[in-house]
């Protein structure tokens, strides 16, 4: 099931195009949303949340009209924002099911739910705490169960783990692979954190300038690009590099792993089997040949650097 | 925790309310987190004082067999007689006047706390990002301030009307003075609706406290001193008109009859006037300071 699908959506703030004509189809399940700052991350989500309307384009976010129904939407979705957003005086408890007051939950209805989310999520003896005593990591934890009073169908989280220590960082992931693993909810987790991303998300879609550069499948994206191999040799080493150099394969140097490796390019064409028989002509050894498993981090430095070719 | 409260639980009944009903919650947390603040209870207890003092004197006046100069004293004071006429109206409308300054006060420190802290906290995506509208937080917002004014202004005048009729021991005070509730709810409503929107947007665009009670202290006394002195220094009483607590003070006297000066009455339309201006300039600020684009840094 589709639950973004949006087409040549468009938006600008005077000169600054912020988006354009982003074309995004997003299945149901867990989806990374990741780009530098200035990509465009914020704005999308805006128009995700249907807070924005776009200068042009037209889509569906869970069967709603981006443009017709924003606060249908809003109802269908939870939101857990970046920033602090407390409100004074208010004790956790009731900060959650006043969020359940706004989304259109009966007073009653909310403060149940506020309870329910708030043991699950691990809050459920600081409840009638004041929330200037909460610290970071639970401030982080009642922002989700706010987002979760209504039990929406998809989940926005803007920076889940931001300011958190890693013992509390572990916890919010945990909390966050449980939730999606239980509920089987779907989530846009918009970070700078690759690492979250690659860790919780099958889906990414990858922002730069405003365009989407890159979405899709961790695996598609990975499978993008093949014909990479991580290499590691004894013996004649500069034989080796000029033999392997005259059959067409580039070196990436510096090495870009860290692995004590060399990453090498191969031509279409070129088999695992003629690395070995180059050595063999060379008087070299091949110690290491690995394919290249790219994680999110280096392709993201790379779409963004354009060193691949921009496609849709 | 046992096993089944650490599983997650959908929400089995989905049945949603109108949108406007979040503007009773937004008022319910409003008034939670003026009545928790403790700073706040001086104020409401000097508040409550005053309707003290009024409800004895109405007690005194009613009950106590007092000589005519006795009794004279207490209306040149409060206003109260115990037959019909305009003097009785001035007495409501004195403690309403009276209770203002009261209000003044509690809504100075209180901007902060109610509207500045959502801007200045970041708790605007709290509220734009679920199901409501930014009018629906806009509305919200006015009648939490509304509400703390009536708590010390129309609600105490309204007892005390009440007071004053069960004193009598009859019903036919109620009956022969109708219009009062009326225009106590009218010259409340005046006082919410201005005071309301000139905090909510004051306190949207400074936010914090000391700023908003300088801007605030600003309003409502420096310009009221300084329309004081140029009517003196003119002779020309229109110099009023800048002094917007006196525009809703001639405005309550309007709606309760009680003009006392010519020139009130004269002044009465133009301070209307000037009061909806102001308000619908400061409304159209407000709406542009809560922007949705704002919600997602």
């Amino acid at each position: 099931m589709q639950i973004v699908d949006i087409h040549h959506v468009s938006r600008s703030f005077g000169s600054v195009k912020a988006l354009r004509d982003v074309n995004l189809a997003l299945r149901a399940g867990t989806i990374g949303l990741v780009g530098n700052n200035g990509a465009g991350k914020s704005t999308l989500l805006k128009v995700l949340l249907g807070l924005l309307e776009p200068d042009s384009g037209e889509g569906t976010i869970l069967g709603c009209d981006i443009r017709r129904a924003s606060r249908e939407l809003r109802g269908r979705v939870g939101y857990m924002p970046e920033a602090a957003a407390l409100i004074p005086m208010l004790k956790g408890v009731e900060y959650v099911s006043f969020g359940g007051d706004l989304y259109g939950m009966s007073h009653r209805e909310a403060k149940r739910r506020a309870h329910e989310v708030l043991n699950y999520v691990g809050l459920g003896e600081l409840r009638y705490r004041r929330l200037d005593e909460y610290s970071t990591g639970n401030i982080q934890r009642l922002k989700l169960a706010a987002a979760l009073v209504h039990d929406p169908q998809l989940l926005l989280l803007d920076e889940p783990t931001n300011g958190l220590d890693p013992a509390g960082r572990m916890g919010m992931l945990e909390l966050l692979e449980d939730l999606i693993a239980e509920t089987g909810k779907s989530i846009i987790l918009c970070t700078h954190l690759l690492g979250d991303v690659e860790r919780l998300c099958k889906q990414v879609v990858v922002l730069d300038r405003g365009t989407v550069v890159r979405a899709g499948t961790m695996d598609e994206l990975r499978a993008h690009i093949s014909g990479r191999w991580l290499i590691g040799w004894s013996g004649n080493e500069r034989a080796y590099r000029e033999a392997l150099s005259a059959a067409g394969v580039t070196f990436t140097e510096p090495d870009e792993t860290g692995q004590g490796g060399v990453m090498v390019a191969v031509p279409e064409g070129f088999t695992t089997r003629q690395f070995f028989e180059i050595a063999r002509s060379c008087g070299a050894v091949l110690t290491e040949l690995k394919a290249d498993e790219e994680n999110l981090e280096r392709l993201f430095f790379r779409v963004t650097a354009q060193e691949v070719p921009v496609t849709a | 925790m046992d096993f089944d409260q650490a599983r997650y639980h959908g929400w089995e009944d989905r049945r949603l309310q109108s949108p406007w009903m979040a503007c009773l919650a937004i008022v319910r947390v409003a008034l939670m987190q003026v009545f928790r603040n403790k700073a706040y209870w001086v104020v409401l207890a000097l508040g409550s004082l005053r309707f003290l003092a009024f409800w004895s004197i109405i007690w005194a006046v009613t009950q106590l067999p007092l000589p005519e100069e006795t009794n004279n004293m207490f209306l040149k004071e409060f206003g109260f007689t115990a037959g019909n006429d305009a003097d009785q109206n001035n007495g409501y409308m004195r403690f309403m006047e009276g209770q203002q300054i009261i209000v003044m006060i509690l809504l100075a420190f209180s901007g902060s706390l109610l509207v500045g802290s959502d801007f200045r906290l970041r708790a605007l995506p709290f509220y734009l990002a679920r199901r409501i509208d930014r009018r629906h937080y806009i509305v919200g917002k006015l009648l939490a301030v509304s509400s703390i004014i009536m708590l010390l202004t129309v609600v105490p005048a309204l007892l005390l009307f009440v007071e004053y009729g069960m004193f009598t021991a009859s019903t036919q005070y109620w009956i022969d003075n109708w219009q009062i509730p009326l225009a106590v709810l009218a010259f409340g409503l005046v006082l919410c609706l201005v005071n309301s929107i000139l905090l909510v947007t004051l306190s949207a665009y400074l936010q914090r406290i000391v700023p908003i009670t300088i801007t605030w202290a600003t309003i409502f006394l420096l310009l009221g001193s300084l329309s004081g002195y140029l009517r003196r220094a003119t002779e020309d009483e229109r110099w009023r008109l800048m002094d917007p607590w006196w525009d809703m003070r001639i405005v309550g006297r309007m709606i309760f009859g009680s003009f006392q000066t010519e020139s009130e009455s004269e002044l009465a339309m133009w301070a209307t006037l000037l009061l909806v201006g102001v308000c619908s300039v400061a409304l159209v600020a407000l709406v542009h300071r809560v922007r949705a684009v704002d919600i997602v840094e």
